[in-house]
């Protein structure tokens, strides 16, 4: 058994993709950054299609994105913490995921794996959670969205 | 700091990414495709005195609250009782008294007679309770009598109602204070000379503690009102005991009592005596209603636990009026002149012993939660309002919620008009009662023949028992309400059979006013609005030449290219000098020039665009005319005096000209290097 003790949580990444999940991952990195006091640091990405360019602007996303954020800094204030709101464009999520992390010096990062009704209704695992758990930094937390049966 | 719009270098080749910057996540929040939720921080004052006056309201009120905490501001059953009940318990502290003031004319005879009309009173006070419950189960919404009336009667009987209540809280904050302040003066008689002063600072500090929201004015009302109830419930059981094992004292008058009648008083002189003691003491039903008017504030189930809560309260005014009563009549206690002991002061003395610790605890208590049962009146009057206001019958503003989320205004008048009040009767409590009494029967009396028609049309099983229960109630109240008319018409009553009719004419008159005013301003269903047809033309007043006129023409020019400025001048070499330099400097906008030999500014202007008007083709429709006025913007307090005071004055003479628009421009010295940068501005 490993008895060393846990390293002390300074930073969280919170990677939002704006699905419900975004509510879990915002109250599992409060739960833990609170009494840790830890910076809480709330990404989401928008991925820029390679025949767009990266630095320039795109009717529609950004609104939606700044939501994205918006809605998990109030989430935050409910609970009582205070959350950094980070917006970025990239061509890759995941990449752009695992580097915001490194720059921030994150201790932790949270994501959220959405379930998906469609067909037959599973956990898509995508590329940027399995690209995530590769490349980061640092620990890695997938919060999983309860399956339907569960969350009745 | 990562930031701007160039891209940052990831860790892999093509791995960039940039960051996109949130300008308005200071000041909002995006909460659905094209909406912006603002925060505390888009209200911010941005000057200094802005700043310091928000900083004053944070100490005084606290910090601002949001809509979405509205549901923590809820009161649970505990905090609504002392909260919602504290206006009629306190009112056992002095309907005894009203009672044996008028029985002691007849003497003893007719003083053994309180007891009966206290007992009369509660069983009135039960029907009127029973009655209440129903209120609050039929209408979970609130508004208590003036929904029910206005719902189930008329709207003009709902407007009744509604000036009642409003009267009858005013009425509460007076006379529950002046009454705090007679216990006080019954402990401490020195204090008797400064009973107003004491009343205005109450009342300044229940308001303060109002505007602060109801969650913690209900914590400070919460534990005096259960002090009071315990001491007062100690000392009934005490004295019912010295009653019972036959130790009660019999008390000498005290030297400043009220003469007691040496005539035996019979037949139908003791019958208007006991219905004028009746009418007297009925004040202890006074705020009966107020847990059906404020049904919203309390937690879910909000119906039940409002009912449960009459019922509480009922149950324990109805004991300790009659104890009080009981005590009084047994103990001999006779009410004193004003500036005495108050009634339940000698009983108090009499049961806890003159000067002792219990004695002095029980009176802070009961002038404790006189002072607080003011507070039921502050959570009532601003809710009433406001659904008067949301109604049309008053003003829009008493709807509109604080930083705190209290009606502020509501609030506000409530206690201007109670301190004047207390400051116009000298604070005597004998005096403010007749006017008391008239608007609290007239609010029984709607309500419970609001609820007969209720039960009647809704005939759901039962409601005969319901529909009897209110019949009975309404009967009765009305029955009160003729007697304490008749016999207290001249001691006051008459202002409230004036003031009544006074406030819903004036509450009709606003609501006129803004039906008018809506229906003027109503599209039409099938209404689809085109673009504007009708011609524009601007005209910029100026005084001279200078940055300020040059971006008020600028302006001008983007809203039409009919674009004229207007010179009113005294000095005709001087208009020369401007026309000159004008011609030079702003080629293609035409400047006239009006010469004023009597040197007025703002009447030839006016005459002016009257003219413009009068010229316009009568075949065309009107055009509209901006007036675009130069304003240069003031960096200090004192330097408004000394700038745009003719500006003002044109704006004001402008104010609701026909088809004319005013826009003032103003001119910031701080931007001059903006201006610097403007081509048009500086090529000549």
């Amino acid at each position: 058994m490993n008895d060393s003790p846990r390293p002390a949580l300074r930073r969280i990444v919170l990677a939002l993709n704006g699905a419900p999940t975004d509510r879990l991952v915002v109250s599992y990195a409060a739960s833990l950054g609170k009494p840790a006091k830890a910076e809480l640091v709330a990404l989401h990405v928008v991925e820029i299609d390679w025949t767009l360019p990266l630095d320039g602007s795109v009717s529609g996303l950004t609104e939606e994105a700044q939501r994205v954020l918006d809605i998990a800094e109030a989430d935050a204030e409910h609970l009582g913490v205070r959350l950094e709101p980070v917006l970025l464009k990239a061509r890759n999520v995941g990449a752009a995921i695992v580097d915001e992390a490194a720059s921030q010096e994150a201790d932790l990062l949270v994501l959220g794996l959405p379930y998906r009704k469609k067909f037959g209704g599973d956990f898509v695992m995508g590329s940027t959670v399995p690209y995530v758990f590769k490349n980061a930094p640092c620990t890695v937390w997938v919060v999983r969205e309860p399956m339907p049966q569960e969350g009745a | 700091m990562i930031g701007g719009r160039r891209p940052i270098r990831g860790r892999k080749p093509g791995d960039r990414r940039v960051r996109v910057e949130r300008p308005h996540s200071a000041y909002f929040r995006y909460t659905g495709p094209g909406q912006l939720t603002a925060k505390v921080t888009a209200s911010a004052p941005k000057t200094r005195v802005g700043r310091a006056w928000a900083q004053t309201r944070r100490v005084l009120f606290g910090r601002q609250l949001s809509n979405e905490e509205d549901a923590f501001e809820r009161l649970p059953k505990k905090l609504a009782l002392p909260i919602f009940s504290s206006d009629a318990i306190s009112s056992s502290a002095y309907a005894t008294e009203e009672i044996l003031r008028v029985l002691v004319v007849g003497g003893a005879s007719a003083i053994v007679f309180s007891i009966p009309v206290a007992i009369a009173i509660v069983v009135m006070l039960a029907i009127v309770s029973t009655s209440y419950r129903q209120v609050c189960r039929a209408y979970p919404s609130g508004g208590g009598a003036y929904v029910v009336a206005r719902e189930n009667i008329s709207q003009i009987a709902g407007l009744v109602a509604a000036a009642a209540l409003l009267i009858d809280y005013v009425m509460t904050v007076a006379v529950s204070t002046a009454s705090a302040v007679a216990q006080v003066y019954s402990v401490v008689p020195q204090l008797y000379d400064l009973r107003i002063e004491i009343a205005i600072v109450a009342i300044a500090l229940i308001t303060i503690g109002n505007l602060r929201g109801l969650r913690e004015a209900g914590l400070a009302f919460a534990s005096p009102t259960y002090v009071f109830l315990g001491l007062a419930l100690l000392m009934i059981g005490l004295g019912l005991f010295r009653i019972a094992t036959g130790t009660a004292p019999d008390l000498a008058p005290p030297p400043d009592a009220v003469p007691v009648g040496t005539a035996p008083v019979t037949g139908f002189l003791l019958l208007v005596l006991c219905l004028r003691s009746f009418a007297g003491g009925s004040v202890a039903l006074t705020g009966v209603e107020a847990i059906a008017n404020g049904v919203p504030a309390f937690k879910p189930p909000e119906s039940r636990n409002a009912a449960n809560t009459m019922t509480m309260m009922a149950i324990l005014l109805g004991i300790l009026f009659i104890g009080i009563t009981v005590i009084a009549d047994v103990f001999h206690v006779l009410p004193t002149e004003e500036g005495g002991q108050t009634v339940v002061a000698q009983v108090a003395a009499a049961v806890f012993g003159d000067g002792s610790l219990l004695f002095i605890l029980f009176q802070a208590a009961t002038a404790l939660i006189l002072f607080l049962a003011v507070n039921t009146s502050f959570n009532a009057f601003p809710r009433l309002s406001a659904i008067l206001a949301t109604d049309g019958f008053m003003p829009r503003q008493f709807s509109f919620r604080g930083d705190r989320l209290a009606f502020s205004w509501g609030i506000i008048l409530l206690a201007t008009v109670a301190g004047a009040l207390l400051v116009a009767f000298g604070g005597d409590v004998h005096a403010l009662i007749p006017l008391y009494s008239v608007g609290v029967f007239v609010c029984f009396t709607l309500s419970q023949a609001g609820m007969v028609r209720h039960w009647r049309a809704e005939r759901d099983p039962g409601w005969w028992w319901r529909a009897g229960v209110n019949l009975v109630g309404g009967i009765l109240t009305l029955v009160v309400l003729l007697v304490v008319v008749s016999l207290k018409f001249t001691e006051g009553a008459w202002l409230v059979v004036v003031l009544v009719p006074a406030l819903v004419a004036m509450m009709l008159f606003i609501h006129r006013q803004y039906a008018a005013s809506s229906r003027q301003l109503a599209l039409r269903p099938d209404q689809v609005i085109a673009p504007p047809r009708r011609a524009e033309r601007v005209v910029v007043p100026i005084a001279g030449l200078n940055r300020a006129v040059v971006q008020a023409v600028n302006v001008g020019r983007s809203i039409s290219p009919d674009v004229r400025a207007v010179l009113v001048s005294d000095e005709p070499d001087v208009a020369e000098h401007v026309r000159a330099e004008w011609e030079h400097r702003m080629p293609g906008v035409p400047l006239v020039v009006v010469e004023s030999p009597y040197r007025a500014l703002t009447g030839p202007l006016l005459a002016y665009l009257d003219v413009l008007d009068q010229a316009w083709p009568p075949d065309e429709e009107a055009p509209v005319t901006f007036v675009v006025i130069p304003e240069y913007v003031a960096r200090h307090w004192w330097e408004r005096i000394l700038y745009n005071q003719s500006s003002s004055d044109v704006r004001r003479a402008l104010i609701g000209r026909p088809d004319t628009v005013v826009t003032n421009v103003p001119y910031r010295r701080e931007e001059p290097d903006a201006f610097e940068r403007q081509p048009e501005a500086v090529e000549t």
